[in-house]
C-alpha cells in the first residue's frame, strides 16, 4: 500500500511546493513510491483521504485555524515544509507592529476588507510530527524525509549549526571576509548553500534547539553590528523563535 | 621501460665500434665513450644496464670509474675487458662489483651472451627492481631516503606538473584572501609561502563524507564494502599537518585497521614545505610539530632561489628520479636552511608555559577547575573547533536509501565532541549534556586522552581552531596555559605503528536470521538470532553486537544469551529509537546485519571459584542475563550465586518463565522487588537497593556484578560500599553512544576510556578515575 500524501498551503508563496517538483531526476520514483491525492499546483482533483499531510506557510488568519486542525486530524503525520510552515518565517516581520497598522500598510484603504493576526508557525496550532526546513526547503532534504517516513524511521536532521557543514565544505569563514553570519546558531541541513555561493547565512532553517544566542550576539556586535542591526538580522526570518525562545 | 642500454667503454676504436655494431644487431640500446671522463658524462645524463669497461684508459682508469659510477648509480652491472689481466685487478675489479672479467681479444657472442644473461638476473631479483629501472629523467646524484638535495624550482615544476598529468595533483592555493587545499594543474598555483590553510589536508584521507558500504535489501539482499582507491599527491603540506596524519596513521591503522583510511593512505604521497611564515595564532614548535623529520614522502624548506628536498621515503626519492634534477647542497645551501628555519621559529608569538610533557598530568588536576565552566560559557557549540582541527577524527555512520528503499549507502560523515549530541544516546540521556563539559572534554583528548592512547600528541599546535571560533574560546594553547602548574611529568606510553594489511570487512556486518521473536512487555523483546554461514557469534557474556538494519542504520546490542546455550544468540531489545524499532517490527526469518561482537565482556576468570552477586535493575538484567545463564551452566565453577532483580512495576518485569525458574532454582538465591506494587503483586516493593540489606554475604569472597540504569549504580553502590565490598570487586556495565565498535568513532568515549574497546564492562575502581563515567 503507497502511502496517500496531500500538499497545502497557508500564508506562503508556494514556492517550496514548487521545489518538491523540482525533483526532476526523481520524481518519477517520488511518484511510484506514494499516491499523492491532493496538490494544488500539480492536479486538480482532490481527496479527503491521505496519510501524510506537507503544509506549507505560516498561520496568519483566524480562519486558517479550523482548517490546519482539520487537516491535522485527517493527516497520521503532519510535515512543515519550509521556513514560513517551520519557524513562522518572514511573515512574522510584521508581528512587531500593531495589526491594524499592518493591514494599514500592505492594504491601505481596503484593509477594511481583510483580517489578520500575528503570524505564526503551524507548530504553535497543532501538533507536528516532522519538519523540512528552509527558504525555500531543499529538495534533498525532502527526499530525505520522505524516505524516512516510507522506511518507518525518525528522519536525522541536523542539530548542530551551519557552521559545521560550511567548515566541511571548506569555506572561508564569513567574519573573515568581513561580511556577518548566523550560521553559528542556525540548524544545518542546507549543506552551507548560501555561505558556499558567496553569501552568508540568513538564518532561514531556524535556531537550532539549544542556541548560545547571547553569544551570536556578543559576536555579530564584536564584529561591528549595532544591536538594532542585529535584531533585524535574526528577525528576517526568526521573529516569531527569537521573541518564544 | 627500456632495459638492455649498454654503455661501452673503451679507447680503442676498433672494440667500440665492432661491439657497437654486434650489440646493436642484437637488438641493444648502445652508447660509446673513448674515456672514463666521457662515460662518467654520459652516465650522468643517461642510465643504462651494463657498462662494458676497459681497465687501461687515458686519463681516469677503469677502476675509477667503476668506483665513480659504483657511488652514482650501483645498479649498473660493470664487466671488464682488458688485454692485462692481473690478480689485483681481477680482485678489486670484484670488490668494486664488477661481475665478469673478460681478456681481449673478447668474443662477441661471449660477451652478448654474458650481457643477456646479466641483464635476465636483475629481472630475477625483486629486491633490486626498483634501481634498476632506467627512468627518463635520471638523477645526477643518487638519492636515498633521509639525505637532502638541492631542487631548482623549474625542477620542482616539473615535478608537480608531471604528476598532475599522472594523478590528481593537491595544493595549497589563494582563495578570499585566505589559504585552501584543492586541485592543481600548474605549479603557479601553488602557494608554499603559506601561513595556515583553513581545513587541515584531512578531507584526503577521511572525507568529510564518506561511503562504507552499499546494500542491497529484499530479494537478493547483498552488503558490500566501498573503499576508494585514487592515487594521489599533495603539495605543500606544512609539518604540522604532517605530524597530524601521523596520528590518524596510528588511530587508523594500528588497531582495528581501517581499510578506507588505509587505501587513501597507501595510495596518497605527501610532499611537505616547512612553515617560514607562521599564523599569528600557531604554537607549533612548543607542541614539537614546527619540523619534522618523518611522515612525508618528500620535503621542501625554501631557501630562496632554489630549494632543498629532504627525501623521507622510497616513493619520495622514485619521484626526484623520476621527474627532477637534483644536486648535492653546498655548504652554503645547507647553512642557509638552518637560517630560515631559525628564523622562522622565531617568528612564533605564542608558546606554553609549561613542557607540553607536562600537559597530561596538568589536565588531570585541573579536571573540576571553574575555568571550564566560565571558558564554555560564550560558546556557541558550531563545532568549527573540530571540524578544523587536523587531529580530529570523530564521525557519525548514518544510512541513505533509494526511494524505492530496495538499495542504499552506509557512509560516515565528521561529526565532534563538541556538538550538543555526539554523546546523547536513542533513550535520550545526553552523556556530555553541558557545554563545560564538553570544552573540557575536548581540551582533554588535546592534551592528554589522545598522548596517552595513541603515543602521538593530540594538538598539533597549528592555531586553525583559534581562528575559526568566533567566541575566541577554542585555542588548546590558552586553556593549557590557564590552568597551568606544577606537575610531574609524566611518560606517555608510545606504541609502534605495525605493518597492517588492508582488510575490507572491518565495518562489513555479517547476515544473520532472525530464527525466534519473544514479546517481554509492550517495549521489549527477544530476538533470537543464527548466522546465515551458521558460525558461531564466539562471544563472552557482557559483549555487545553492532545490529544493522540497512537503510535504517546501525544500534550496539548487549547480548543477552551465554556463549554455553549453542548455535544461536539472543538479543533483548527494548524499542527505543530507529534501529529497534524496525527491529520490533521484524517477523521470524528476517535479516539483519551483525558485527562484533564487541567490548571486554564481564571478567570470567575473576569471577572464578567465587561468590558472585548479580544484581540488575530494568533492562540492566538483558546482558547481565548472559552471565546468570553462564553462571547456571557453568554451575560448580562458582560459589554462592545470588541474583537481585528489580523492575519499576510487575508489568515492566522481564524474562517471566526464567524469572520463575530461577526463583525454585536451589542453585540460585533469587530476590526480586518493584518499585511499585499492584494488586496482583505478592513480593517485594521497593527500589532495588532494600533488596541489599537482607542478603548475608561475604564481602571478601563476593564478586559483584551490577547492570542497570545510570541511576541505579549510584545507590547500589552506596549500599555495596556499606557492606565492605572493596571497589575490585564491584563490576559494573556502561551504556554509551557505540557507533562504531572498533574504537574509531569516538562517541562512547569516558575521559581517556572508549567504551566499546576497553569496556563496557568496568570495576568500580577503575571507574574511580574515570570521572565521566557515573
Amino acid at each position: 500500500m503507497k502511502p496517500k500524501v496531500a500538499f497545502f498551503d497557508f500564508t506562503s508563496c508556494e514556492g517550496c511546493q514548487l521545489d518538491v517538483l523540482n525533483v526532476e531526476a526523481e520524481l518519477l520514483d517520488l511518484l511510484a513510491a506514494v499516491d499523492i491525492v491532493n496538490f494544488r499546483e500539480v492536479k486538480t482533483e482532490r481527496g479527503d483521504n491521505y496519510d501524510i499531510a506537507f503544509i506549507e506557510g505560516s498561520i496568519s488568519r483566524e480562519s486558517e485555524i479550523p482548517r490546519l486542525q482539520k487537516i491535522r486530524n485527517q493527516a497520521k503525520v503532519v510535515v512543515a515544509l519550509g521556513a514560513c510552515a517551520c519557524i513562522g518565517g518572514v511573515n512574522c516581520l510584521k508581528n512587531s507592529l500593531p495589526m491594524a497598522e499592518a493591514l494599514r500598510i500592505v492594504y491601505q484603504d481596503d484593509a477594511k476588507y481583510y483580517d489578520t493576526m500575528p503570524a505564526r508557525p503551524i507548530d504553535a496550532v497543532v501538533p507536528v510530527d516532522y519538519y523540512v526546513r528552509g527558504c525555500p526547503i531543499s529538495t534533498e532534504e525532502f527526499l530525505k524525509v520522505t524516505k524516512a517516513l516510507l522506511l518507518g524511521k525518525k528522519p536525522e536532521i541536523p542539530n548542530y549549526p551551519v557552521c559545521v557543514e560550511c567548515k566541511m565544505a571548506g569555506n572561508v569563514c564569513v567574519f573573515e571576509r568581513g561580511m556577518f553570519c548566523l550560521g553559528p546558531v542556525i540548524r544545518a541541513g542546507c549543506n552551507a548553500i548560501c555561505i558556499t555561493s558567496g553569501r552568508y547565512c540568513w538564518g532561514c532553517r531556524g535556531l537550532v534547539d539549544d542556541p548560545n544566542l547571547n553569544s551570536e550576539k556578543e559576536i555579530l556586535h564584536k564584529y561591528g553590528l549595532t544591536v538594532d542591526q542585529v535584531m533585524e538580522r535574526f528577525n528576517i526570518f526568526n521573529a516569531y523563535q527569537e521573541v518564544t525562545k | 621501460m627500456e632495459q638492455k642500454s649498454v654503455l661501452v667503454v673503451d679507447d680503442e676504436p676498433i672494440v667500440r665500434e665492432s661491439l657497437q655494431d654486434w650489440l646493436e644487431d642484437a637488438g641493444y640500446q648502445v652508447a660509446v665513450a673513448e674515456s672514463g671522463e666521457e662515460a662518467l658524462k654520459i652516465i650522468e645524463k643517461q642510465d643504462f644496464s651494463v657498462m662494458v669497461l676497459d681497465i687501461r684508459l687515458p686519463g681516469k682508469s677503469g677502476m675509477t670509474v667503476l668506483k665513480e659510477v659504483k657511488a652514482q648509480r650501483p645498479w649498473i652491472k660493470s664487466i671488464i675487458i682488458t688485454a692485462y689481466p692481473s690478480a689485483e685487478t681481477t680482485a678489486e675489479a670484484k670488490k668494486l662489483g664488477a661481475i665478469d672479467y673478460l681478456i681481449k681479444p673478447v668474443i662477441p657472442d661471449d660477451l652478448e651472451r654474458l650481457i643477456r644473461e646479466t641483464i635476465e638476473s636483475v629481472g630475477r631479483e625483486p629486491a633490486v627492481t626498483a634501481e634498476v629501472e632506467i627512468r627518463p629523467k635520471p638523477p645526477v646524484v643518487e638519492v636515498v631516503v633521509k639525505k637532502s638535495f638541492t631542487i631548482t624550482k623549474d625542477s620542482l615544476k616539473s615535478i608537480v606538473e608531471n604528476l598532475a598529468k599522472e594523478i590528481e595533483v593537491v595544493g595549497v592555493k589563494s582563495r578570499h584572501g585566505k589559504y585552501v587545499y584543492d586541485r592543481i594543474t600548474s605549479f603557479e598555483e601553488l602557494r608554499l609561502d603559506y601561513d595556515v590553510t583553513v581545513m587541515p589536508p584531512t578531507k584526503y584521507l577521511l572525507p568529510a563524507k564518506e561511503i562504507l558500504l552499499k546494500f542491497k535489501v529484499g530479494d537478493g539482499s547483498k552488503v558490500e564494502p566501498v573503499i576508494e582507491q585514487l592515487p594521489r599527491a599533495i603539495i605543500g603540506m606544512h609539518p604540522y599537518d604532517i605530524k597530524a596524519i601521523e596520528l590518524l596513521d596510528e588511530v587508523f591503522t594500528a588497531i582495528n585497521p581501517d581499510p578506507n583510511y588505509i587505501a587513501r593512505r597507501q595510495n596518497t604521497i605527501i610532499i611537505g614545505v616547512d612553515c617560514l611564515n607562521p599564523s599569528p595564532k600557531s604554537f607549533a614548535p612548543c607542541m614539537g610539530t614546527s619540523l619534522t623529520e618523518t611522515g612525508f614522502d618528500l620535503l621542501l624548506t625554501d631557501i630562496g632561489a632554489d630549494y632543498i628536498v629532504t627525501v623521507g621515503s622510497e616513493k619520495g626519492a622514485e619521484l626526484l628520479a623520476k621527474y627532477a634534477q637534483v644536486r648535492e647542497p653546498t655548504g652554503d645551501e645547507i647553512a642557509k636552511q638552518k637560517a630560515v628555519r631559525d628564523g622562522a621559529l622565531a617568528n612564533y608569538e605564542l608558546s606554553l608555559d609549561v613542557p607540553k610533557e607536562r600537559l597530561p598530568k596538568l589536565l588531570e588536576e585541573s579536571y573540576d577547575d571553574p575555568y571550564w565552566e566560565s571558558r564554555s560559557e560564550t560558546c556557541l557549540s558550531c563545532g568549527s573547533c573540530v571540524m578544523v582541527c587536523p587531529t580530529c577524527f570523530c564521525f557519525d555512520v548514518k544510512d541513505e536509501v533509494s526511494l524505492n528503499l530496495k538499495a542504499g549507502e552506509r557512509y560516515r560523515q565528521w561529526d565532534g565532541c563538541m556538538l550538543v549530541d555526539f554523546a546523547k544516546v536513542a533513550t535520550g540521556e545526553n552523556f556530555r549534556h553541558d557545554k563545560a563539559s564538553r570544552l573540557r572534554h575536548r581540551m582533554f583528548r588535546k592534551g592528554k586522552y589522545i598522548l596517552e592512547r595513541y603515543g602521538k600528541v593530540g594538538c598539533v599546535g597549528c592555531g586553525r581552531c583559534a581562528i575559526a571560533c568566533l567566541a575566541d574560546i577554542a585555542s588548546p594553547l590558552e586553556a593549557f596555559n590557564a590552568i597551568a602548574e606544577s606537575a610531574k611529568i609524566k611518560e606517555a606510553a608510545r606504541r609502534i605503528i605495525r605493518e597492517v594489511r588492508l582488510e575490507t570487512e572491518l565495518y562489513v556486518p555479517r547476515l544473520a536470521e532472525l530464527v525466534n521473536v519473544e514479546e517481554l512487555t509492550p517495549r521489549e523483546k527477544v530476538f533470537e538470532f543464527k548466522f546465515k554461514d551458521r558460525e558461531e557469534l564466539g562471544h563472552r557474556p557482557g559483549q555487545f553486537v553492532e545490529v544493522s538494519v540497512m537503510g535504517i542504520g546501525e544500534a550496539p546490542i548487549s547480548i543477552s544469551s551465554s556463549p554455553t546455550r549453542d548455535g544461536t544468540f539472543q538479543l533483548a531489545i527494548r524499542k527505543v529509537g530507529n534501529v529497534t524499532n524496525a527491529l520490533h517490527s521484524m517477523e521470524k526469518g528476517a535479516i539483519v546485519g551483525i558485527r562484533g561482537p564487541f567490548g571486554n565482556g564481564f571478567p570470567l576468570p575473576a569471577l572464578d571459584g567465587k561468590d558472585v552477586l548479580l544484581i540488575a535493575g530494568g533492562i540492566g538484567l538483558f546482558p547481565l542475563r548472559s552471565l546468570v545463564q553462564y553462571v547456571v551452566d557453568r554451575r560448580d565453577s562458582f560459589g554462592r550465586v545470588i541474583l537481585l532483580f528489580g523492575a519499576r512495576s510487575p508489568a515492566e518485569r522481564l524474562f517471566l518463565g526464567e524469572l520463575a525458574a530461577w526463583s525454585q532454582s536451589p542453585e540460585i538465591e533469587f530476590h526480586e522487588t518493584v518499585d511499585k506494587g499492584d494488586e496482583s503483586w505478592q513480593g517485594n516493593v521497593g527500589v532495588i537497593t532494600t533488596l541489599i540489606p537482607k542478603v548475608d554475604f561475604d564481602p571478601r569472597k563476593t564478586m559483584a556484578v551490577v547492570v542497570g540504569p545510570p541511576i541505579m549504580y549510584r545507590f547500589v553502590i552506596g549500599e555495596l560500599k556499606k557492606r565492605g565490598v572493596p571497589d575490585e570487586q564491584i563490576i559494573m556495565s556502561l551504556e554509551r553512544r557505540m557507533k562504531c565498535g572498533v574504537g574509531k568513532c569516538g562517541h562512547c568515549q569516558i575521559n581517556s576510556v572508549y567504551v566499546c574497546q576497553e569496556g563496557p564492562v568496568f570495576t568500580l575502581a577503575q571507574l574511580r578515575n574515570l570521572r565521566e563515567a557515573v
